[in-house]
């Protein structure tokens, strides 16, 4: 297994290239959005790693498709110049009713199944390559039907799945739905996040998403789960830390994460 | 509601029309999940224009900034407004129509424009790589009371996005609305395309 770090903005990258040099991490991730308007053969050359593209606000189930294809141009020209392990975007509402929502919303997976999957389908075209689409920090009780929408969109469609450890742990503190669900699909993997979560100020609490905390003990049992179900060498795996930037308390965890998916095989 | 199971796309309506979010019932998930989000729009705006916190209401007392968000929030609602990049300018608007248009500082105002270009800087995706943002004074005594406000998308990997205000050899004209804007394709100003309405 590959490890990654996710890179967001220009504050990070001495960290990073700490984290490359010290052999930590083996790619860095790019939050491509934040670097459109860069030209492409800077963003190939901005470290000395495999890159992989994560795009975050595409909203391609949403945006019109004139803006689509133009935005799918630019990111081709991207996905040239730096060859990237793997392009990933993400299925979520984010606009209701024409209105922008602050917080991404998740998707009906059974009655937005043929919409969302045609529009998967569309944007890896526009694309030129497979879409690794991850999953939502389920909240609500939609989330049990998630493990069997991404099974069936990857049929359907080709597409891959960026399996987020965290964001399904998320879920199963949320509405209960275990990992193991995602069995099948964490089968067909290649490509995997992780982050640390925790919970919301307001009671009952829920678990959230925030990328600002160690791995829990349950991301890490997953984690094992995950291994076990046997990803190939060359499988990526991104830790996720967008705040509370501590470059000692990240190596931590990049250090278990190497525990658990070592170089070569098996712990 | 009318069932035990509940998905993320029924609070849809809940989640842009905060008016309606006690009828999910306080102490439900439900409930926290909007409860959730909607404290995602409070920090967008006083996390990053922290000086709305620091007005008195106008009972005297200091604000908490619920004084400024519920109405606000009321007032978007009824307008269906985008919550894009004009979230902060809409702010300002509604502020300017309030009792608080008598505690407004043009710092505040300021922090507003900025925040409002910061953010078209990272949320747009279209090829434009700079907006231009001008305010009418809504008092009426200097139309260039408030100077221009540019945002610039990130040029490096390195740096993150800038914003600056502009002091141009030759002034532009007010616009006609509470803000006026513009996009550009490049850093030189050498043309000015006209004042855009603030969107909804």
């Amino acid at each position: 297994m590959q490890i990654g770090f996710n890179f967001t903005l220009g504050e990070t990258a001495p960290m990073i290239r700490r984290l490359i040099a010290g052999g930590r991490i083996d790619y860095v991730e790019l939050l491509i959005d934040n670097f459109l308007a860069i030209p492409a053969t800077e963003i190939a050359r901005a470290f000395d790693a495999p890159v992989g593209l994560h795009i975050m606000f595409s909203k391609f189930i949403e945006r019109p498709e004139d803006e689509l294809q133009a935005l799918a141009g630019r990111l081709r020209a991207i996905i040239r110049a730096t060859r990237p392990l793997y392009v990933s975007d993400h299925i979520a509402r984010f606009t209701h009713q024409g209105r922008h929502l602050l917080h991404l919303a998740e998707i009906d997976y059974v009655a937005d199944f043929e919409q969302v999957a045609g529009r998967v389908a569309r944007w890896q075209e526009m694309l030129g390559c497979r879409i690794a689409f991850e999953n939502y920090p389920s909240i609500m009780d939609g989330g049990w039907d998630a493990p069997d929408f991404f099974r069936r969109l990857t049929a359907r469609t080709g597409c891959a799945v960026l399996f987020d450890v965290s964001n399904a742990i998320c879920a199963n503190h949320n509405c209960g739905c275990p990992i193991t669900d995602w069995a099948p699909v964490i089968r067909e993997a290649r490509h995997f996040h992780v982050a640390g979560y925790r919970p919301s100020i307001g009671q009952p609490a829920i678990t959230l998403d925030t990328h600002d905390q160690a791995l829990a003990d349950d991301t890490r049992a997953a984690l094992a789960t995950c291994r076990d179900l046997g990803p190939p060498p060359d499988a990526t795996i991104t830790y996720e830390r967008d705040d509370d930037i501590d470059e000692e308390r990240i190596a931590t965890d990049l250090d278990m994460l190497r525990a658990i998916f070592p170089r070569g095989g098996q712990p | 509601m009318t069932t035990d199971r509940i998905i993320d796309t029924d609070l849809l309506d809940h989640l842009t029309v905060p008016a309606r979010h006690h009828e999910l019932g306080e102490g439900s998930r439900a409930w926290v999940r909007v409860d959730t989000s909607l404290r995602i729009y409070w920090h967008t705006l006083f996390d990053i224009c922290p000086g709305l916190l620091m007005l008195d209401a106008p009972d005297g007392r200091p604000s908490d900034g619920m004084s400024i968000f519920r109405p606000f929030m009321a007032f978007a609602a009824e307008r269906a407004l985008s919550f894009d990049w004009s979230y902060y300018l809409w702010v300002d608007v509604w502020l300017s129509a309030s009792p608080f248009r008598d505690r407004m500082t043009m710092d505040l105002r300021l922090t507003l424009m900025g925040a409002a270009a910061a953010r078209w800087a990272i949320t747009d995706r279209g090829p434009d790589v700079g907006i231009v943002l001008a305010a009418r004074d809504p008092y009426g005594a200097d139309p260039l009371a408030l100077p221009l406000v540019a945002g610039w998308k990130p040029a490096s990997m390195e740096t993150g996005r800038e914003i600056e205000t502009l002091d141009l050899d030759e002034p532009l004209p007010a616009p006609a609305t509470p803000f006026g804007w513009f996009t550009t394709r490049g850093r030189d100003l050498d043309s000015f395309p006209g004042w855009a309405d603030l969107p909804l």
